[in-house]
């Protein structure tokens, strides 16, 4: 009996989280200003963020926060403010209308294509999944992935040292 | 339908979205958000496939933790360009920029 209502539970959890992200989807691609475009943005990563909770990762799901919301939202939020792309909104213009059309083809067929794919073959699947412990995670990175765990870090180095060069060479030739 | 068939089609979503505003979106901004909404689609159907089938779970966590490296690494150098661009062009509209110089 109790489980049944832990279940009910778990599938009103997944389906507002869904809710979630496709309210901050349409809003992240549709909306005139580019502010409220960040916000669907920062939406949809907190539902993402929850539906890793529910897949029984949380250290992951605080990693999305994190990584996600607190740094690449910051960053697109400057970004933003930088390129003066904020008042009246670069976006607020009226666009020809048959562009709604092609951008709508262009999204809609790869999916529709994938969907199918994926309904057809999905293997069956568990309903609750077990949690990793987050040594045994990190043990995982040490030892059998260790060569990906190294490479991302000289990513990271390499893609800061080159955003940094970039800015600045242009400020040295003014 | 299995429930990691629901996390996949929420993921196909966040691709189309992602498609969808990289060819509506007419200033490079929002060509990012889309760009992040397809990488996020990416590690949401990355931990589903590991997290509810017998695949090991460290696999699924870990594809997803380089996801979103991968997508620190790449917002980092886009506001690096977009400034550059900005400060060159004084505009950030994709439809404008048609000049390519060294």
């Amino acid at each position: 009996m109790e489980n049944l209502e832990y279940e009910r539970l778990a599938w009103a959890v997944l389906f507002g989280h869904i809710a979630i992200i496709v309210v901050g989807g349409f809003m992240t691609v549709l909306s005139q200003s580019l502010g409220r475009a960040l916000v669907g943005l920062i939406m949809t990563l907190f539902g993402v963020a929850g539906l890793f909770f529910l897949m029984a990762a949380p250290f992951i799901a605080l990693m999305q926060i994190l990584i996600y919301v607190g740094a690449v939202s910051v960053l697109i939020f400057f970004a933003i403010m930088l390129t003066n792309a904020w008042p009246g909104g670069d976006e607020s213009g009226k666009s020809p209308g048959r562009k709604y059309i092609y951008a709508g083809l262009a999204g809609l067929v790869p999916a529709v294509m994938l969907a199918t794919a994926v309904i057809r073959t999905a293997p069956p699947s568990f309903l609750v999944p077990e949690e990793t412990e987050i040594s045994v995670l990190g043990r995982f990175f040490l030892e059998d992935f260790i060569l990906p765990f190294e490479l991302i870090s000289l990513l990271l180095t390499i893609s800061m040292a080159g955003a940094v060069i970039l800015a600045f060479e242009m400020r040295r030739k003014k | 339908m299995s429930v990691m068939t629901i996390y996949h089609l929420v993921a196909i979503f966040l691709l189309c979205m992602g498609i969808f505003g990289i060819a509506y979106r007419r200033t490079l901004v929002g060509i990012v958000l889309g760009i992040e909404l397809i990488l996020n689609g990416a590690g949401l159907s990355i931990m589903a496939s590991a997290q509810l089938t017998p695949a090991p779970n460290e696999l699924g966590q870990v594809g997803a933790l380089l996801v979103m490296g991968i997508a620190a690494a790449e917002a980092t150098l886009l506001l690096a360009i977009l400034l550059v661009v900005s400060r060159r062009f004084k505009n950030v509209e994709a439809g404008k920029l048609i000049t390519m110089r060294g």
